[in-house]
């Protein structure tokens, strides 16, 4: 019996590091090739560098103008995420607070936003983008992020913002605050962990995206970090050192913040996923 | 609350969110159907042209395949993603230190931009200094190495493992929160009756979070029609249209062909193929959660 128990335990531990080699490998192999020379690179692809080539990234860091599309993509990030945070959070209130005709069918309006691809609104949107002159603008970039963010924040934070109870109004009212001040002074602060849930997920939706960048922006001075490492690797095709040096300072940003945040971030996306 | 002395509040609190909500997300759905009844170019006059740019999709092989491919796409996802996760969620749901690291390291790729993940593939694929051939030659297997992306006949399938490799961290964080709340008791009880621990998972775990389940798969096949960044880095849809899919078919014949009419006709048919997707999936999920 123990030993049945013994052979079906290992077996377990080898699938699962098995796994794990396999899913971290990837990352392994990407940070330190990027301190490779292009010949160490051909013949040693599973070796440590010869000698560590830092200049790598200080080459890559200038020649993919790395700076710029860092701050582009903090830019329309964080742009889009500040608005985000505000129009969501002050829709859920109204649609978790309040009773009102129509209720139902606004709410219904924006969860259907989850299901559509957004791929299937590239066309018109460039269309509409052109005429109302707003391509190769960080707009083009904040206003689409924003409303593809919109559904999943409602969602999640309206989820939230139902579960608090009726008594935080009455008493907020009878010391004669407004609805704006219960808002911006009571609900807003009480729904930090829901609020933090959203900025995970959008801020990383917004990060990491390439469709709508390679679409709404053809300026380089505009690219975001994705759109800059993809061109990048197209143009220096053959100096690998150097395009995986730039894939490397790519990541190390998002990262970061995952090791520091894990935990939180582990949640959101279950909120935001289970909810949705 | 009282709505009357408040309803200018409501109306201003959800305005904001309803204008940049239609404007950008549902007012294009209904304008790409009606562009698609159009021949045009980008600049110049639009000509109308009813249905016919439906028709062509229709009569399109190229559509026939990336709509393949698609298929290909979902069923990898809900038969390879979802038994992966659910297998690693049952093995890593407790918390030692181990079992944390491995987590994390799973889910990582969730955080990476698909770009990076594309051609962090691209060259383990590369034919001549991507490591997986240079793996198969040293362990003598030289007669597996092939041209992973650039053969028409398995570039399709060399893009799956990179595919279910990013998602899987996501299914097994969601498993792993619905695993966590299925009652102690539940498990005491079958420990009791002498339920083993395949017997557990097949008639108490799996029917428990099956639920769950369903909004994974919901989410799977959403996910695989969404998938464009890491076709469009790896393979653009070739060779040879053999790796194209619904959404590269429609980039493609949009920004390279210039038919903006054509283009948002095969947008319109990705929505309506989505949502038929999602409700039959809902459709043969909720029956067989009933039985």
């Amino acid at each position: 019996m123990l030993s049945i128990r013994k052979i079906r335990s290992s077996i377990f531990w080898a699938i699962l590091i098995g796994y794990g080699i396999v899913t971290i490998y990837p990352f392994f192999w990407l940070i330190i090739s990027a301190f490779k020379t292009n010949e160490d690179f051909y013949s040693r692809p599973f070796g440590l560098p010869m000698n560590w080539q830092w200049e790598n990234f200080t080459r890559a860091w200038e020649s993919a103008k790395l700076g710029t599309a860092f701050m582009n993509s903090l830019i329309v990030s964080l742009g889009s995420l500040a608005v985000t945070l505000f129009i969501a959070a002050l829709a859920s209130f109204v649609l978790a607070r309040f009773q009102f005709r129509m209720k139902g069918m606004i709410m219904a309006f924006f969860v259907v936003g989850m299901l559509i691809p957004i791929h299937s609104t590239l066309v018109p949107l460039f269309i509409l983008m052109k005429q109302i002159k707003l391509l190769n603008t960080y707009w083009a970039l904040i206003l689409p992020y924003t409303a593809f963010a919109l559904p999943t924040a409602i969602f999640v934070l309206s989820a939230y913002l139902m579960s608090i109870p009726k008594d935080i109004e009455e008493a907020s009212f009878i010391d004669g605050t407004g609805v704006w001040g219960l808002f911006l002074k009571v609900i807003l602060p009480m729904s930090l962990p829901a609020l933090s849930t959203v900025t995970i997920l959008s801020f990383l939706h917004s990060w990491n995206d390439f469709s709508f960048a390679l679409v709404f922006i053809s300026k380089t001075s505009l690219k975001t970090l994705p759109l800059g490492i993809a061109n990048f690797a197209d143009g220096y095709q053959t100096d690998y050192g150097l395009t995986l040096a730039g894939m490397t300072i790519s990541v190390i940003p998002t990262v970061i913040m995952y090791l520091i945040f894990q935990e939180q971030v582990m949640k959101g996306m279950t909120a935001g996923a289970v909810k949705g | 609350m009282n709505i009357r002395s408040h309803r200018n509040f409501i109306v201003l609190a959800l305005l904001p969110a309803l204008l940049i909500y239609a404007l950008f997300v549902f007012v294009p759905v209904i304008w790409s159907a009606y562009y698609g009844f159009f021949n045009w170019s980008g600049i110049g006059e639009a000509k109308f042209i009813g249905v016919k740019n439906y028709i062509e999709i229709l009569q399109d092989p190229v559509f026939w395949r990336s709509l393949k491919n698609n298929f290909i796409f979902v069923l990898a996802a809900v038969f390879g993603q979802v038994p992966i996760a659910l297998v690693l969620a049952v093995l890593l749901h407790k918390s030692n230190m181990i079992q944390r690291f491995l987590r994390s390291a799973i889910f990582l790729p969730m955080v990476l931009s698909t770009v990076v993940i594309g051609m962090i593939w691209q060259y383990i694929y590369h034919p001549q200094i991507g490591i997986l051939n240079f793996l198969l030659e040293s362990l003598g297997l030289e007669s597996w190495k092939l041209q992973w992306l650039s053969d028409n006949k398995i570039a399709i399938y060399s893009l799956l493992p990179p595919l279910i490799w990013s998602f899987v961290g996501l299914y097994l964080i969601i498993f792993i929160s619905a695993l966590q709340n299925i009652p102690g008791e539940v498990h005491d009880a079958a420990k009791i009756d002498g339920a083993s621990g395949l017997r557990k998972l097949v008639s108490i775990s799996i029917p428990m979070i099956w639920g769950t389940i369903q909004v994974a798969i919901i989410l799977c096949i959403s996910g695989s029609l969404k998938s464009f960044d890491l076709v469009y880095i790896m393979t653009k849809g070739g060779p040879a249209h053999a790796t194209e899919l619904l959404a590269t078919y429609m980039y493609n014949s949009t920004f390279t062909s210039y038919r903006y009419g054509f283009g948002s006709a095969i947008s319109t048919t990705i929505v309506v193929i989505s949502l038929l997707l999602i409700g039959t999936s809902q459709w043969l999920t909720s029956r067989r959660g009933k039985k």
